[in-house]
């Protein structure tokens, strides 16, 4: 079998950044193995009633070839696979770790990607493990549906993950939308928890069960004939009673016959004897071996694949390759995968280890940990943390993860929740730097600060003196974590401290070492300059976010740089610069979704950015937009940067329309709730200040506005322009005027600050002193400064006296039209914001939004019942429903609502 | 909960250990396994634990305590 790996790398010829596609996104190479189509032994007997039933298959949705283990049902789909054209059928192998859907779907892709199907890079792929956009699966869907030609996909050993109703939903959804491009073919020993009866009732099934998978007598005949021992049509059909056509059975049986003195008395005897099939004729075919290929498959049944010299160092010896190389040849047992890799079939892996634990009671941990060791050697960490974990040797599993590097991976991408729970089951007992530090790991994964620090410096305590590979392995994994904490408690020293030993265990690393782990830097990088952030080291901080971004790209690295790339675009805004804010957040936004980052995941720190420009021009409703996006992410109540800007967002919207009395509470909760970070940061707090001072003005009340400023006393440029605003709305125009003359010249600061210095000074100019020219040519340097970014909000909340002015200078109005629109019709105070989009009180059902889904394709009533295999009464039902529920009298007015609730 | 499962076949006693928590008598064509069964879990774990054994399950019932 030959790898047809040649066609899927290189760009997507759009500009955006390339993932590697030839490695998996956690970085299994073993993973070609589980794409690759199992070869069918010369042995195998085609049986043209099932070939039909298969290939009346390729007319229908979906296939099912459903059988116990050992039932011929892998051979049956992958000889029928051999003969379609490349590029028409892909294959996987799926594993348990596959429940998990993001990583189901990752390799899905993977799948097709590496059978010559070209999906194209804006489909994107999924970046955490539990979870996959929904969004994604629908460009899947479409565009499978928009090809000229149809893709088979397989998926083998599908009962592995039986128990994910995600994983079944999911498929059910790309499979109905796919329409005549998708044809899924299923292999398992239970049913899928698709819905079979209805797929059933549309005749959109092929149910290949374990009694068609049977054999019938004469192919039992033709089966042992190829085996060479020709069968009377009489023995045939008493072989075939006895195995009850179970398609192992017969080929053990043939095996065992066939090194048989006498294979007809072997027959004779087995058909009369009653032992359990598999476990009786495996020992008799085994028996038939040598004892050194005894011994090399009861060690070597551990394992899922296996390789020569994993086996020798399984057993000891050195005669690895000549005995999987007969066993293959003999069809006996392994089947080969290619790369000189091996797989023994599942059922006698099985029985085979119930052997081993009885012959060799207590070796098999040492086997695992033996296996364990040499596929960390080989680079193969997964199947090596696999086999750590099985042999109860924590401290090996833990010393592989950090020596590899890896610890990062608990922390993001798309192995995270697996190893989490990999590691979930480590002995108590485990001790020594390595398992304090995967403990630190877990807990900071969680959002347990307090223990991961407990195990961090317990860790810390006991670390490695410098010297090894290993050694500065472990130094840079707990610096990294040191890092993290330091970022969660506030402290930019810490962070930093941490940070220099990081550079100085990599000083002790190889360089391609720390190039596998991307991630970890990228992590690194990300929290140090967040912890900079925090504590108001501007510069500091956007020179560390900027090399998180740089730092590797691909998906391990896809989460670190979203976020990087937020905070960047809050620097940029709080030092007024909204054009370049904007850039970075919108560059956030799009690596986001490039890697298909669910919106739960994000940080939110981008959309606020976006909200916060947004408010600024007085786009309000796109504000609103923004607004609720960032609220709808996770780190919204975690990120005390988020929640605090949400607040103070919060607070111009309203004070925007109007309603500013509104927005005193929640900046108050502000305020009085302590943030979770231990070290408070210097700036932060101001910001609160301002906007209350802000909410107050504009409710007409400066003295508490003042009395902000007296409780507080602020530093930056921006807060002593508002306090000098508040000052003159107070009465004290002279103590204003003091303020902006002690400012010092601008340097440094965006255009959004400058504009708020300027009309600062004019309003206090033109209130104190009267000298409307000196005011008027403040106003015209705002006005310019401001007009590149369309910044409205400055001019808006200005207060009347910008009326006077120019409408004493009508030739200013008319030139700075951009904001003399906007200008004119001045909200009248407090009016209620217009209805919002009410959340629903009683929410859609599944198929509801079914129904939904084809009302907005302009489907009528008729066209849905029969897509959905329905009554036209049922739909119709179904109708009255969701216009009761979206309070819609119409279908526009349902679909709009939806829209609007973002149902659709 | 108590449970009797009987498999077609006559199992080997080595077969038998996979399933230590459980009794095991061998009677013409048939085994039969019985004991104490946790939970649903450990039920559908014994059953998956059959399947992947290549042996085939005739009868599955609960026993009186």
């Amino acid at each position: 079998m030959s790898y047809r790996s040649g066609s899927h790398e290189g760009s997507d010829g759009r500009g955006g950044r390339v993932v590697p596609v030839g490695v998996t996104p956690d970085g299994d190479p073993v993973l070609a193995a589980r794409l690759t189509v199992p070869t069918v032994p010369e042995t195998f007997v085609r049986r043209e009633r099932l070939v039909e039933q298969l290939a009346e298959g390729a007319g229908r949705p979906l296939t099912l070839v459903n059988g116990p283990a050992g039932a011929g049902k892998t051979l049956l789909v992958a000889d029928r696979v051999a003969a379609c054209e490349p590029g028409t059928v892909a294959w996987l192998t799926v594993e348990s770790q596959d429940s998990a859907p993001g990583v189901f779907w990752s390799y899905v892709l993977h799948a097709l990607r590496h059978h010559g199907i070209a999906v194209p890079e804006y489909i994107r792929g999924p970046a955490r493990p539990g979870e996959v956009d929904h969004s994604l699966l629908a460009r899947l869907a479409a565009w499978l549906n928009g090809r000229d030609s149809r893709v088979i996909l397989v998926l083998d050993e599908f009962d592995r993950v039986a128990g994910s109703t995600a994983v079944a939903d999911e498929l059910q959804f790309v499979l109905r939308h796919a329409g005549d491009g998708l044809r899924l073919v299923i292999i398992s020993r239970t049913e899928p928890l698709l819905p079979l009866h209805r797929y059933r009732a549309a005749g959109e099934l092929v149910d290949i069960r374990a009694d068609d998978l049977a054999f019938r007598a004469e192919e039992t005949a033709a089966l042992v004939d190829l085996h060479g021992l020709p069968l009377s049509a009489e023995a045939a059909r008493t072989l075939t009673e006895r195995t009850e056509g179970w398609a192992a059975g017969l080929r053990l049986c043939a095996l065992a016959a066939q090194r048989a003195a006498d294979p007809e008395s072997f027959l004779n005897d087995f058909e009369a004897g009653h032992s359990t099939v598999a476990d009786f004729l495996l020992g008799e075919v085994l028996r038939a071996h040598p004892a050194e290929t005894q011994d090399l498959l009861l060690r070597t049944s551990i394992l899922e694949k296996t390789h020569p010299d994993l086996a020798n160092a399984l057993t000891g010896r050195d005669d690895a390759e000549p005995v999987l190389e007969t066993l293959q040849r003999t069809n006996a047992f392994v089947e080969p995968l290619g790369h000189s890799w091996y797989r023994l079939h599942s059922l006698f892996a099985e029985i085979l280890r119930v052997h081993l634990r009885v012959r060799h009671p207590g070796l098999e941990p040492e086997l695992h940990r033996t296996a364990a060791e040499w596929l960390s050697r080989a680079g193969l960490l997964d199947e090596a943390l696999r086999h750590a974990a099985d042999a109860g040797d924590w401290e090996l599993a833990a010393a592989e993860l950090v020596g590899h590097l890896a610890i990062g991976r608990l922390l993001t991408g798309l192995a995270a929740e697996r190893l989490d729970g990999l590691f979930a089951q480590m002995a108590p007992e485990a001790s020594g730097p390595a398992p304090d530090l995967v403990r630190a790991a877990r807990e900071l994964a969680h959002h347990d600060v307090d223990r991961g620090v407990t195990y961090l410096r317990r860790a810390e305590e006991n670390l490695p003196e410098r010297g090894t590979d290993d050694a500065a392995a472990v130094r840079l994994s707990c610096a990294v974590l040191r890092v993290l904490a330091a970022r969660v408690v506030g402290s930019a020293d810490l962070a930093e401290t941490a940070a220099r030993d990081a550079a100085d265990a990599e000083q002790d690393l190889p360089a391609d070492r720390l190039e596998r782990s991307p991630e970890l830097t990228a992590l690194m990088l990300t929290d140090l300059g967040s912890a900079q952030l925090w504590a108001g080291r501007f510069d500091a901080a956007r020179a560390t976010l900027s090399a998180a971004v740089e730092a590797a790209q691909g998906l391990p690295t896809a989460f670190p740089r979203h976020e990087a790339l937020g905070r960047l675009a809050l620097i940029d805004y709080l030092h007024g610069r909204p054009g370049q804010a904007e850039a970075h957040a919108r560059d956030a936004v799009a690596e986001a979704e490039r890697s298909g980052l669910p919106v739960s995941y994000r940080t939110g720190m981008a959309q606020l950015v976006l909200a916060a420009v947004a408010v600024d021009r007085y786009d309000l409703t796109a504000a609103e937009e923004h607004l609720d996006l960032a609220a709808a992410t996770s780190a919204a109540a975690r990120d005390p940067l988020v929640a605090v800007e949400l607040a103070i967002l919060r607070s111009r919207m309203l004070v925007a329309r109007g309603d500013s009395r509104a927005a005193l509470p929640a900046l108050d909760d502000m305020t009085r709730q302590p943030l979770v970070s231990a070290e408070p940061s210097p700036w932060v707090s101001d910001r609160i200040a301002m906007a209350t001072a802000a909410a107050h003005l504009a409710d007409g009340d400066p003295k508490a506005a003042v009395k902000v400023f007296e409780e507080q006393p602020l530093h930056s440029p921006e807060s002593r322009a508002a306090e000098a605003r508040a000052r003159l709305a107070a009465g004290d125009g002279e103590r204003a005027l003091r303020i902006l003359d002690g400012l010092p010249e601008p340097h440094d600061q965006g255009p959004a600050v400058d504009v708020w210095l300027l009309l600062t000074r004019a309003q206090v100019v033109e209130a104190t002193t009267g000298d409307s020219p000196a005011a008027e040519g403040l106003l015209l340097r705002a006005l310019a400064a401001a007009r590149p970014h369309q910044l409205r909000r400055p001019f808006l909340e200005a207060g009347p006296w910008l009326g006077r002015l120019l409408r004493r200078r009508p030739a200013l109005a008319r030139e700075h039209t951009w904001l003399t629109g906007a200008l004119a019709p001045r909200p009248a105070p407090a009016p209620r914001r217009e209805e919002p989009a009410r959340p629903l009180t009683e929410p859609l059902s599944a198929r509801e939004l079914d129904v939904l889904e084809r009302l907005a394709q302009l489907m009528s009533t008729e066209e849905i019942a029969a897509d959905l295999h329905l009554s036209v009464n049922t739909v119709k039902t179904h109708l009255k429903s969701i216009y009761r529920k979206l309070a819609a009298s119409r279908r526009g007015e349902a679909v709009r609502r939806a829209r609007e609730l973002g149902l659709l | 909960m108590r449970y009797e499962i009987r498999v077609d076949g006559e199992m080997s006693d080595e077969l038998a250990t996979a399933f230590p928590e459980l009794k095991t008598s061998v009677v013409p064509t048939q085994t039969v396994l019985y004991g104490p069964v946790d939970d649903e879990a450990h039920l559908y774990g014994l059953l998956v634990r059959f399947q992947s054994l290549g042996l085939r399950v005739a009868e599955f019932r609960r026993i009186p305590d």
